[in-house]
């Protein structure tokens, strides 16, 4: 019996102490991004100094990035790029929502990755100790026209792609040219409302609830970010300012003639929009991907502009960014350049860039021919400039999450808040946040 | 020779346990005092600016927080309650001689293997989808509807969900006092004539006072910490209205960057908590009787 004890307790020993040194070892070799220990699998591919070897062998280097719907497809690229170039990429797990938040954690432990991603706009701001001037890059210079990260006159960042977004509706509902302004798009939302249909959806998410459709009037604005400054130091005033009035009453429109958004997620949001039960929603070109897992929908979709202030044009943007870590060695940022470039140029990386990752080009060097219905329209849109910008990149940090998002769901909620009563809360709220 | 040897197995396993708590509360939480003097974004390479007992003042100037706070009073209040008149309940009738005792002490205590992200989850779908459809088909639409989006119902939400994870693990401390009582105390009671309700309120209660002290502590810390329910049941909304203190912290720190105020949030918590656990301790260990 004392026996068993003893085996049992050494045993316990053994594996605890088994566990401890496991961990530190999958932690070490996880994040240490310098150390470019030879694993098993990669040695066959020629070490630097084989006489062998193609062209210069250079450094390992780690990518790290936002989002998720293309991590699988990003990671069988730097696979393709290995086997093209002989360098290595190791490419870590997006963890979606908490990016952020994971993207310091890294940063502050000095483990930080060669090659990350940052929004646009006051997103990208707070890591800017962090970039690398890539003006001089090759790529850089292929950068569609304005849309490049840029912070006091140098190229930091390259986009992924544009984005857009705007009224997304059913061709057999709804004719846009009966969407124009106010009175027409409330007199579209009554009539849908009377045969039985819902005119327009938001969805409970932040940004599908408020965050996107508040980009009108702010990007409006002979200068939005002036504007949004301006706001900040509580110069202006929501409920003071034209568009705004006008967008507190299209909020009363949406509110009086549709469906409560709270009661809707994105899912069923784009799940009544493919059946027909909802004839339009307020969404982007992301949206292709939910609407293509249906099917044949057996209507044409398409996307028209929010007419707020006869507004014409899509609200055009780019999420993300790529940037290259300047603090991380310079034989790693050179390695760095070096992926990104094959990226942006070879015929491998810009086809990934258009056919697997999905994205609607950003660089006048890709080409883009089959793309969903939705993202030909913000291609479009694009090209001849009918696009205005978003404005919710500048807003600070975290207040559509944390302040619009709640304000609109009382909005919603309550039988007798007003657009304008809205406006005073996001007003209120604003001055609070910008502090 | 023989103790020595006990104390290098104590070692074993107590030095690792130290070793771990040390590196990921101790080290930390100091740390985290420090930020709390600081006004700083979370990025690395930006400055930390020290701002003295700012954050301090500042965080009682902020609605929000105050009114988390309250939504935390009153989410605990009804939690302590709630939890623990079904915990003992459930205690009671399981203890009794019932065929099934068995079976139901699992079934009671199977909620709390699940984790509170997942409960959220499936209650989140009871909630909006399972209670409107009732409401539509009883024409109870009065009491069922979606709790999720009324700012009063939601917080009961909560409590709803939290007690159906919680109670079964009370359940089973209860048990443990219930049946710590020695039987022949209770014949006893009988033979004099006691009823169930005397037999309760004289003997059990009293002899069970340790595992009030253990399930109210368990209880009250859990309910005032609870942050996975929250999350992922109404992730505080709507419109904040049931946003609780860990929450809030945790949005003053990654929604809003304000790493620095956000500490000195979590430091007062971190006080208040510690007041209230411990005075509870102290009340009610000073209730318990020695058999």
């Amino acid at each position: 019996m004392k026996k068993t004890k003893k085996v049992f307790g050494l045993l316990t020993a053994t594996a605890l102490i088994a566990a401890m040194v496991g961990c530190g070892n999958s932690n070490g070799n996880g994040s240490s991004t310098g150390s470019n220990s030879p694993s098993p699998s990669s040695s066959p591919t020629a070490p630097a100094s084989s006489p062998a070897a193609p062209a210069e062998k250079l450094k390992k280097i780690s990518i790290f990035q936002s989002k998720v719907e293309i991590a699988e497809s990003l990671e069988a690229l730097t696979k393709k790029y290995t086997e093209e170039t002989g360098n290595e990429v190791e490419v870590w797990g997006s963890a979606g929502d908490a990016y952020s938040t994971q993207l310091r954690a890294k940063l502050a432990a000095n483990e930080g990755p060669n090659l990350f991603s940052v929004g646009t706009g006051s997103d990208a701001e707070k890591f800017k100790s962090y970039f690398y001037d890539l003006s001089n890059e090759p790529y850089a210079s292929n950068i569609a026209p304005n849309i490049a990260l840029k912070l006091d006159g140098k190229v930091v960042g390259v986009p992924y792609g544009v984005e857009g977004f705007g009224l997304v509706y059913n061709k057999s509902l709804v004719d846009p040219n009966n969407v124009k302004d106010l009175a027409s798009f409330t007199a579209a939302l009554e009539k849908l409302k009377a045969d039985g249909k819902n005119g327009l959806s938001l969805s409970q998410e932040a940004y599908f609830l408020i965050g996107h459709i508040i980009n009108y009037p702010f990007a409006l604005q002979p200068d939005s970010k002036a504007f949004i400054e301006k706001l900040n130091k509580g110069e202006v005033k929501m409920a003071e300012t034209k568009e705004f009035q006008e967008f507190a009453k299209f909020m009363d429109a949406i509110k009086a003639n549709t469906g409560n958004p709270m009661e809707v997620k994105y899912d069923s949001q784009m799940g009544d929009f493919a059946t027909g039960k909802t004839a339009m929603v307020h969404q982007g070109n992301w949206s292709y991907g939910m609407l293509k897992d249906f099917g044949d929908l057996g209507f044409e979709i398409g996307m028209m502009p929010f007419p707020l202030a006869g507004n014409s044009k899509l609200s055009i943007g780019v999420a993300s960014n790529w940037v290259i870590n300047g603090t991380s060695g310079a034989d790693e940022i050179k390695a760095a350049s070096a992926f990104l470039n094959w990226l942006l140029t070879s015929e491998t990386g810009k086809n990934a860039i258009v056919n697997e990752f999905k994205f609607i080009p950003a660089m006048t060097n890709i080409e883009a021919n089959e793309l969903d219905p939705l993202s030909k329209d913000v291609f479009e849109a694009t090209k001849s400039g009918q696009t205005i910008p978003w404005a919710f990149n500048d807003f600070p940090q975290g207040i559509i999450v944390n302040d619009l998002a709640p304000a609109t769901q009382e909005f919603f909620l309550s039988k007798d808040m007003t657009g304008e009563q809205l406006l005073q809360k996001l007003d209120a709220l604003w001055a609070k946040a910008a502090k | 020779m023989s103790k020595r040897k006990d104390k290098a197995w104590y070692a074993l396993f107590t030095v690792p346990l130290l070793f771990v708590f040390t590196t990921v509360v101790i080290i930390p939480f100091v740390i985290g005092i420090g930020y709390s003097f600081v006004k700083w974004d979370g990025i690395p390479a930006n400055p930390k600016v020290f701002v003295g007992f700012d954050n301090f003042v500042q965080l009682f100037q902020d609605d929000r927080f105050i009114a988390s706070s309250w939504n935390t009073v009153q989410f605990t209040v009804l939690s302590l309650i709630a939890v623990n008149v079904f915990g003992l309940l459930l205690s009671l009738l399981v203890t009794t001689k019932l065929r099934v005792s068995n079976a139901a002490r699992t079934l009671f205590f199977m909620p709390n293997l699940i984790g509170g992200l997942i409960l959220g989850y499936i209650w989140q779908f009871i909630f909006t989808d399972a209670f409107k459809l009732i409401g539509q088909k009883t024409g109870l639409g009065s009491i069922f509807f979606n709790w999720l989006l009324d700012p009063q119902f939601a917080l009961y939400a909560m409590v709803i969900v939290f007690t159906w994870q919680m109670a079964g693990y009370t359940m089973i401390i209860y048990i443990a006092g219930i049946q710590g009582i020695p039987d022949d105390m209770i014949e006893a009671a009988k033979v004099d004539g006691a009823n169930m309700w005397q037999r309760l309120t004289r003997i059990i209660f009293p002899l069970l006072m340790p595992s009030f002290t253990i399930c109210f502590f368990l209880t009250l810390s859990g309910a005032f910490k609870m942050f996975d329910v929250n999350l992922s049941l109404t992730k505080g909304g709507p419109n904040n209205s049931t946003e609780m203190f860990a929450m809030n912290i945790f949005n003053e720190i990654f929604g809003y960057g304000h790493y620095g105020l956000g500490q000195a949030k979590a430091i007062v918590f971190f006080l208040v908590v510690a007041i209230l656990t411990l005075t509870q301790v102290a009340i009610t260990k000073r209730k318990e009787v020695q058999m």
